[in-house]
């Protein structure tokens, strides 16, 4: 495939620009793509019609017939065909992703809109700790934003819980992608006890389901991009293939000499905290929503995220995106160069043998904006596994000691404690993360040594080690899956 | 009131004379019997091709087809192999009601979707894509829907189950039935247009029950038409002495015995060449094509400079023409030649868009519904659909029998504004 060029096949069929109509009633009759265009060419007056919102001079007419490359308002950029000044919401747009993710797509052309309610800024602070990378109020982030990058981005405080506000403003904005990055993204802060349990559900699940309702209401034919986890596949002792949320074509179920195809099936699911069942449930609420209402979906299983860095987060100290270091929402590798930093040994739980799937801050939004650039079919839930690769926690915790030695000059050391979670320590794992290399052309930039150098540079900043230091008594973990409260005990202590 | 009198125009989509005069004479629409006997009813010819989007773009024009630019339900534009729909906003020609200066009511003509400003109420008909843009002016959206009107009668259910698409074919009825009373009622006219669609529906779906009396749906057939004309019927015990009243169908209807299909004949022939490595559709056809055809049996040679793989030459195009008149005449599908008649450009088209028109039109035989079916792997196959459109067996009728000026041979539905206008310089001279 050509280097970016993913999508120059795609037609306004998938155009989220378009507003198909027709003589067949195509989204209740369940037929797949190749059936409605036999219809249409056999039958005769079966014929869905497209209607450009952005070349209404186009008239209607047949939705296959033009391609994204051959579309003056897809235009080429580094990441495939992009639609001209096209609006991309993010929901969540105040978080770790979601700022990152507005400036990159702004510094795009990409009309970026986006809400918050603050949540995460709020739960942070209610676990007594901060984000060690200082972050701005909302609005001297987009006061920069605009200054320094020349981005206007739309913001509204709005919770993704309030139905109504959010349909109103879909209709207002009439994005052509939304990417759902509104929800509460930590295991451990589920895990508290059951008032943080039901505020994650709720917050979570609830929030998707308020999500699915606006749009099907104000912007059905846009692109919802929802954040999933690999968590949710779990680490099955089997080994066998953790697929891209469908098992494949030709995956057959043995049993008692019979055969049967599972193609085409979602995989199972094994969550492992009320975290991840809260994303659990969401798949099969996007998956049901794009099934009875032709939404178009990709729900994105990202690998655990780390990282600081993308051109646009470091053009200026207002511009850099939130970075936790704690026990409830600091991710691994971030919290292993925070502990690296300030001299606490290099954290693992029990064997330190669990092996997950990683991706890089700037990858993932790589990946993000490749998925926008080629939007689903109508009624399409895809599913891709988001991760550059994937790596035991033992040997990363050594890459980060390694880094920090060498070229920091640090003294880390690494230890083994209790494991507060309910987890297989020693598991085989065998992800497959083909399509977004393979169909969406998605090309690793960043290795983890590069960016975790990047982050070591930015963390050993005076004024960022002293906030890691401020907080340095809550990156070990004390919340149990038992739902004890209690300091985990060393296990080992090695260099 | 004007004193001059005012116009009733009454469509019936699909109607043919002879199905028309034996349902007056059976006693099942006894309002059209009684029309017929105080009125003339002709039977005239369709445009060419025989379909509602040309035809009633021809009705309310008052034009060639290469007048007004529609040539067919999909065309494509040149330069592209790019299927398009054209609507009201490709209709070249102004319909009657923007060229006259009396205030009209235009209710459910085909093709003219989206609605646009005019003197007077426009609800436009089949395809009308949604209702916001099917009604002018738009503050009357809301009595429109409170009326529970919709335009089009759901077809797809009688591929589900007939007694759904029957139910379905009543609903759509009734709330026309309303919306015409409400108007007519509500607003000042004088001009009164309105389009019966459901009958030509009903007809594609159930032609063998208008002719078979034991069909289960026999009843069910003659009831929709009685519906139709029980709402003519108010029409016409509110019409004054010297209002004139015109009832026309856009083209005829018989059964259907088999769909055939000119694509196919063609690629079987060498006419038309498909690279399915290619994109779909109509974007498939290679650069060895000569040839190919768009619903119904319209077809375009593929012309060097027209078609982005075009190889046909000028020199060349009057012998490809040729050969597939040739080919269309003596083609036969189970003994039976599949054209009744082959029409060339020249023959049936004249005006500023005859360059956009296609270089042969085929007229399918009696029984033979002639289709594109650009994909389809057969010649010919049996299909759902009873009934098919003619060309022949329109028809039209005019109230009072003073007054009228003749109908003459080769009369046409384009002809039908044209006589109005003669009929009110008659009547009111």
């Amino acid at each position: 495939m050509k280097k970016g060029m993913h999508n120059k096949d795609c037609t306004c069929w998938s155009c989220p620009a378009i507003n198909l109509a027709g003589k067949v009633d195509f989204r209740a009759c369940g037929q797949s793509v190749e059936q409605i265009k036999k219809f249409q060419d056999e039958k005769g007056g079966g014929h869905i019609m497209a209607e450009c919102r952005r070349r209404p001079e186009l008239g209607l007419y047949d939705p296959m017939a033009i391609t994204f490359q051959e579309c003056p308002e897809w235009q080429d950029t580094e990441y495939g065909y992009l639609l001209k000044n096209m609006r991309v919401m993010i929901l969540g747009i105040d978080g770790y992703l979601g700022w990152t993710l507005a400036l990159w797509l702004g510094k795009l052309g990409c009309k970026v809109s986006g809400i918050d309610n603050y949540s995460r800024r709020n739960w942070v602070k209610e676990r007594g700790t901060h984000t060690v990378v200082p972050i701005a109020r909302m609005t001297e982030r987009l006061h920069a934003a605009k200054e320094v990058l020349g981005i206007d981005i739309y913001f509204r405080e709005l919770d993704v819980l309030d139905k109504v506000a959010l349909t109103e403003f879909l209709k207002e904005v009439k994005p052509e992608a939304i990417v759902h990055y509104a929800e509460c993204p930590s295991a451990p802060y589920s895990m508290i006890d059951f008032e943080h349990a039901k505020n994650v559900q709720s917050n979570n699940v609830i929030g998707t389901l308020s999500t699915l309702f606006a749009i099907h209401e104000a912007v059905p034919e846009s692109t919802l991009i929802k954040l999933g986890t690999m968590g949710e596949y779990g680490a099955p002792l089997t080994g066998r293939p953790l697929f891209e949320g469908f098992f494949p074509a030709d995956a057959v179920l043995k049993w008692q000499d019979k055969e049967w195809s599972l193609g085409g099936e979602l995989t199972p699911r094994d969550p492992v905290s009320f975290y991840h069942i809260s994303k659990v449930q969401d798949t099969f609420n996007v998956y049901e929503a794009c099934k009875y209402w032709w939404l178009r979906s990709y729900d994105v299983m990202q690998g655990v995220i780390y990282g600081v860095h993308t051109d646009e987060v470091a053009a200026d100290p207002r511009l850099r995106t939130r970075f936790d270091i704690d026990e409830w929402f600091g991710t691994i590798i971030n919290r292993f160069v925070a502990q690296a930093i300030v001299g606490i040994p290099l954290t693992l739980y029990g064997a330190g043998e669990q092996i997950r799937g990683f991706i890089a801050l700037e990858d993932a939004m790589q990946c993000i904006t490749r998925l926008i650039a080629k939007p689903p079919e109508p009624g399409q839930y895809g599913v891709v596994n988001q991760m550059s690769g994937y790596y035991k926690l033992r040997e990363l915790a050594e890459t980060v000691a390694a880094i920090g030695k060498k070229s920091f000059g640090l003294d880390v050391q690494i230890q083994r404690v209790e494991n507060p979670r309910v987890e297989s320590e020693r598991h085989p794992f065998n992800p497959i993360f083909s399509k977004l290399p393979d169909e969406f052309g998605f090309v690793q930039k960043d290795n983890i040594e590069q960016e975790v150098s990047r982050m070591f540079s930015l963390l050993l900043q005076p004024n960022i080690k002293s906030r890691i230091e401020e907080k340095r008594h809550l990156i070990l973990p004390k919340t149990w899956w038992s739902g004890q409260k209690k300091e985990v005990e060393r296990i080992e202590l090695y260099k | 009131m004007s004193c001059m009198g005012r116009t009733v125009f009454i469509g019936l989509d699909g109607v043919p004379h002879g199905l028309l005069k034996r349902l007056a004479d059976d006693g099942t629409m006894p309002h059209c019997r009684r029309l017929f006997e105080i009125g003339n009813l002709h039977c005239i010819a369709s445009t060419i091709p025989d379909i509602s989007s040309v035809a009633w773009s021809s009705i309310i024009t008052g034009k060639n087809p290469a007048e007004h630019g529609i040539f067919g339900f999909v065309d494509i534009p040149i330069n592209t192999y790019r299927i398009s729909f054209p609507n009201y906003l490709s209709l070249k020609s102004k319909p009657f009601w923007e060229k006259s200066e009396g205030r009209s009511v235009i209710l459910n003509v085909p093709s003219t979707f989206p609605v646009r400003e005019m003197n007077g109420v426009h609800i436009s008909g089949f395809v009308s894509l949604d209702l916001e843009r099917s009604v002018y002016p738009p503050g009357l959206l809301s009595q429109v829907k409170a009326l529970d009107y919709k335009v089009d009668v759901d077809a797809e259910k009688a591929h589900v189950s007939m007694d759904m698409f029957l139910s379905d074919l009543d609903k759509t009825l009734t709330a026309r039935g309303k919306v015409c009373d409400h108007l007519w009622q509500h607003e000042k006219w004088d001009t009164f247009m309105i389009v019966f669609t459901g009958t030509d529906r009903l007809m594609h779906f159930l032609w063998d029950a208008y002719e078979d009396e034991e069909h289960w749906y026999y009843k069910a057939f003659r009831g929709h038409f009685s519906k139709v004309d029980a709402i003519v019927g108010s029409i016409i015990d509110r019409l004054n002495d010297n209002d004139i009243l015109v009832m026309c169908s856009d083209h005829g209807m018989e059964h259907l015995d088999k769909n055939v299909y000119v694509n196919a004949i063609l690629k079987e022939h060498g006419f038309l060449h498909y690279d399915p490595a290619l994109k779909g559709g109509f974007a498939n056809i290679d650069g060895r094509t000569k040839a190919f055809s768009l619903d119904p049996a319209r077809i375009y040679l593929n012309k060097r400079g027209k078609f982005p793989r075009g190889c046909v030459a000028p020199n060349d195009e009057e012998k490809i023409i040729e050969d597939i008149c040739e080919l269309f005449q003596r083609y036969a599908v189970g003994g039976k030649a599949v054209c009744k008649a082959i029409y060339r450009k020249k023959e049936i088209f004249h005006g500023p868009f005859i360059d956009l028109a296609p270089d042969i039109v085929l007229i399918g035989n009696e029984g033979i519904n002639l289709h594109s079916g650009l994909t389809a792997e057969n010649t010919s196959e049996e299909t759902i659909f009873s009934g098919k459109h003619t060309q022949h067996d329109a028809f039209l009728y005019v109230r009072g029998r003073d007054k009228c000026p003749s109908v003459k041979e080769g009369f046409n539905v384009s002809n039908i504004i044209g006589y109005i206008d003669s009929l009110k310089a008659e009547r009111w001279r």
